[in-house]
């Protein structure tokens, strides 16, 4: 057999063979494409202006490493005029981030950009340690994903930066996509496929520049570019719905690859779909702007684990539905039931809220927007999240030192 | 319904009495219940005549033709799959008809029963082993279904008439009763090469090329596109599919899943079909042969109702099971395969299949037998919750509907669209319609 020649150079032999479509491409072609891509959502959604000071939230793992990466290059490549600096958050678990940031300090000195490590302890007067000292191992990760899904954030406000970009990839995505769909929480289906969140008003924009990109395409980028990064695994096993989620679009992806990227298609598309959001056409006015959504996603990571075993979290779901249809309540609908379960503390769960309970506001998906009054972070309630679990932390302490 | 006050006696030696009758032994385990068989068969039941219900009161008969008082009765079409659930609809149709008329008053509606026979047309394609076997299989299971329901009328069309000029015209596995004054029908190779998208789809669908998440998703479209068709050219204000909760739960994720998210709550929903007919390809060249029987059809709303939406599929089996004589007998012409009867467990431990054999109906299938076992009122919920987005487009006209699914096209969403394949992507598609189809059945026509 003659050695197949990549498609796009058709010189070449190819060697990769593209997860994303199948496409064969050589080695340098798959390269030039990958960042082509990602130049392409960039510039299409108008992601960055020329001299905006840009944070990377660096991990240390392959997504947030190969994004410092391709910024790198793009900028330099496309003159984007961006000062990129690498942002970590130390959540202060011994042990666990001391590999992880030393290679983030090496990225540091690779791609020849500044870094700040930002600590919990600095940020909430807590490390993850103490926290898990304090309330035990279960529950834990719903103050991690808590804490972190501000840290960044907060720490990009500590160094006067206004733009985070993270390395949620589209696997990422199209699992929130699928998940929201399996809790029929549609409120957070709506927010959750946005490349950007946060918005003029909010301190502080995120935005996901990997969010067309492939799991699989990263780690070749990352291999084929001889990318140094730690393969970190969160060390907390996802909830219930994220698991699932994750599992049924593994096997989606084998039956026809390019599902993930129609999952994160179709997930776009409904969100503005979602009652008493902006019904399509007549509302956008060919504004073609990426639109933004609040802040406070969930995406990806420990970022929205319970803490509770895997399956538990459906089990409470599916008991909880049954119990509002044993009531006759027809017409309950799962922002309800969600808000509710919330209320009612189910098992093993603190009386502190596990989510943001904005799920109250029924399915609507951008809602009123505050500040918190303690802290002054982005909050659709009167105290954010992390100080609602910080308030109870505190008095934990309190108690323990009287 | 009248043979289960005779067996009520003796309740005071039960050993495990019925939740809800108390009056007689308890046999199966209903959403965490335990019930008798009568009292489970009337929870089915009173599951699928309320929504009839409210599908009356949507379907008022229709005014009479000489613009008098309204006269006929109200007409709705059937899909029959020979699957369970849309098996189990009929017989609950049947029912409600029979109990009207045990009652002395009119019979409801009127039901047409369509199935549409997806194997390949023996013109189109000479790959396939003949299908003349399998064609005259389905009018023999179909035989027995008229049997068994006499009252309704039957009819298998094939999937190809999905992109008919005129859906009515009598083909080879067709029994059609349509008026025999019309022109003879146009082989489907015709058909195809005056409209290029019917030749593209055709070919795609029944091509061994294509991968089976393409086929079966191509087909999918195809055959509720047939289905609207068909109510349409017979004049029945509504379309019945037998969809259980667990199958429009499945239909939500493997059509976000296949990139239609835009159209989930079309099809997870009940309501209006998207406004007319389809367009058909070609305008100009396509005008010569039976367009003002479509034109005409096309006129009237379609409703798209989902009867059986409140029950779960294994409930649906279940059902079929403890119907006299049982509904298994009929049900796939008497073959239970794990697709349609077996268990679930069955379903989901089946013998491994390889990937590309494999449609993403099928994984969704699979993955909602699990979820339905364990998490029954999650699966209900996504099918609730789902069948709440709004629909947008609803006005489309033709030309802004996708040429294929019919369904409203997208333009925001391909606009605001940034994650392209990158190059290969259109490789597949010809030149000139790549605007006219959604992004779900782009991507199904691509291979
Ligand atoms: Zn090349
Ligand atoms: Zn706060
Ligand atoms: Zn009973
Ligand atoms: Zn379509």
């Amino acid at each position: 057999m003659a050695p197949v020649l990549c498609a796009n150079c058709k010189t070449e032999r190819a060697l990769i063979k593209r997860p994303k479509n199948h496409a064969k491409l050589c080695k340098a072609c798959f390269i030039t494409v990958f960042e082509d891509e990602v130049h392409h959502t960039i510039t299409s959604s108008q992601l960055f202006y020329p001299g905006e000071k840009v944070a990377i939230g660096a991990s240390g793992g392959k997504d947030s490493t190969v994004l410092a990466s391709v910024l790198k290059t793009l900028n330099e490549r496309h003159g984007y005029g961006l000062e990129l600096v690498l942002l970590s958050i130390d959540e202060g678990i011994k042990g666990y981030r001391d590999d992880s940031l030393e290679t983030v300090k090496r990225n540091a000195v690779q791609y020849d950009m500044p870094l700040t490590v930002v600590g919990y302890d600095e940020l909430y007067g807590w490390t993850m340690d103490q926290v898990v000292e304090t309330i035990g191992k279960k529950g834990n990760c719903t103050y991690c994903g808590v804490f972190r899904r501000q840290a960044l954030d907060r720490g990009a406000k500590m160094l006067g930066i206004k733009h985070v970009v993270t390395g949620h990839n589209a696997d990422d995505v199209a699992e929130t996509v699928l998940m929201n769909l399996l809790r029929g929480d549609l409120a957070r289906l709506s927010r959750s496929t946005s490349i950007v969140t946060g918005d003029d008003q909010s301190e502080v924009k995120r935005s996901k520049p990997l969010k067309y990109s492939y799991e699989k395409e990263i780690v070749l980028y990352a291999h084929h570019k001889k990318l140094d990064y730690f393969s970190t695994e969160c060390i907390y096993s996802p909830e219930a719905f994220r698991g699932s989620a994750r599992g049924l679009i593994k096997q989606l992806e084998r039956v026809r690859p390019t599902a993930i990227l129609d999952i994160v298609r179709s997930g776009e598309d409904m969100a503005r779909l979602v009652p008493g959001d902006s019904p399509s056409s007549c509302a956008c006015k060919g504004q073609n702007t990426a639109s933004s959504a609040p802040v406070e996603d969930d995406i990806g990571g420990c970022g929205s684990s319970s803490g509770r075993t895997p399956g538990n979290e459906m089990a409470a779901m599916d008991k909880q539905l049954r119990e509002n249809e044993a009531h006759e309540e027809l017409e309950i609908d799962v922002a309800k039931a969600m808000s509710e379960r919330k209320l009612n503390g189910s098992e093993k769960q603190r009386d502190l809220p596990i989510r943001n309970g904005n799920s109250a506001s029924k399915g609507v998906a951008r809602q009123v927007r505050g500040n918190c009054k303690r802290c002054g972070y982005m909050s659709s309630q009167d105290i954010c999240q992390a100080c609602m679990l910080l308030e109870g932390l505190n008095k934990n302490r309190a108690q323990i030192q009287i | 319904m009248a043979d289960f006050k005779s067996a009520t006696a003796g309740s005071l030696t039960l050993t495990r009495p019925c939740v809800k009758c108390r009056a007689q032994e308890a046999t199966l385990d209903s959403r965490s219940q335990a019930v008798c068989r009568d009292c489970f068969t009337k929870f089915i039941s009173a599951k699928c005549i309320k929504q009839i219900g409210i599908l009356g009161k949507e379907t008022r008969p229709p005014p009479s033709t000489t613009n008098g008082p309204p006269t006929g009765t109200r007409r709705y079409l059937l899909g029959l799959s020979f699957g369970v659930s849309s098996t189990v609809l009929l017989h609950l149709l049947n029912d409600n008809v029979e109990f009207q008329l045990a009652r002395g008053r009119s019979a409801p509606f009127e039901l047409t029963v369509i199935h549409i026979d997806d194997t390949p047309d023996n013109q189109t394609d000479h790959d396939h082993p003949s299908p003349s076997s399998t064609a005259a299989a389905s009018e023999i299971i179909l035989a027995q279904y008229r049997a068994r329901y006499p009252r309704f009328t039957f009819h298998s069309v094939p999937l190809s008439s999905a992109l008919a000029n005129d859906p009515l015209e009598p083909s080879s596995s067709s029994s059609s009763s349509s008026s025999s004054s019309l022109p003879p029908p146009p082989r489907l190779k015709e058909a195809a090469a005056t409209t290029p998208t019917a030749a593209i789809t055709m070919s795609n669908t029944m091509s061994t090329t294509t991968t089976a998440a393409s086929r079966s998703d191509l087909e999918r479209q195809l055959t509720r596109r047939a289905l609207l068709a068909q109510a349409r050219a017979r004049r029945c204000q509504a379309l019945l599919l037998g969809h259980s909760t667990t199958a429009l739960a499945e239909t939500a994720l493997a059509e976000a899943a296949k990139g239609r998210g835009f159209a989930v709550p079309w099809l997870v929903g009940d309501g209006a079909a998207p406004s007319t007919s389809p367009p058909l390809e070609g305008g100009e060249e396509g005008a010569g042969g039976g367009g003002v029987n479509n034109e005409d059809a096309g006129a009237g709303v379609v409703l798209v109702y989902h009867p059986l939406r409140d029950a779960l599929r294994k409930e649906l089996v279940t059902y079929a099971g403890l119907v006299d004589p049982p509904l298994t007998d009929l049900i796939d012409g008497g073959v239970q395969d794990s697709k349609n009867g077996g268990s679930p467990r069955a379903a989901a431990g089946a013998a491994v299949v390889s990937h590309k054999d494999l449609s993403i109906e099928e994984v969704m299938r699979r993955y909602f037998a699990e979820v339905e076992e364990n998490y029954p009122s999650v699966v209900a919920n996504v099918a609730r919750t789902t069948g709440k987005l709004v629909r947008a487009g609803e006005g489309a006209v033709d030309g802004e509907r996708c040429g294929l699914c019919g369904m409203p096209l997208d333009k925001d969403g391909d606009e605001r669209w940034r994650g392209e394949l990158g190059i290969q992507e259109r490789t597949g598609t010809g030149p000139g319609f790549g605007n006219r189809l959604c992004y779900g059945c782009e991507r199904s026509t691509a291979g």
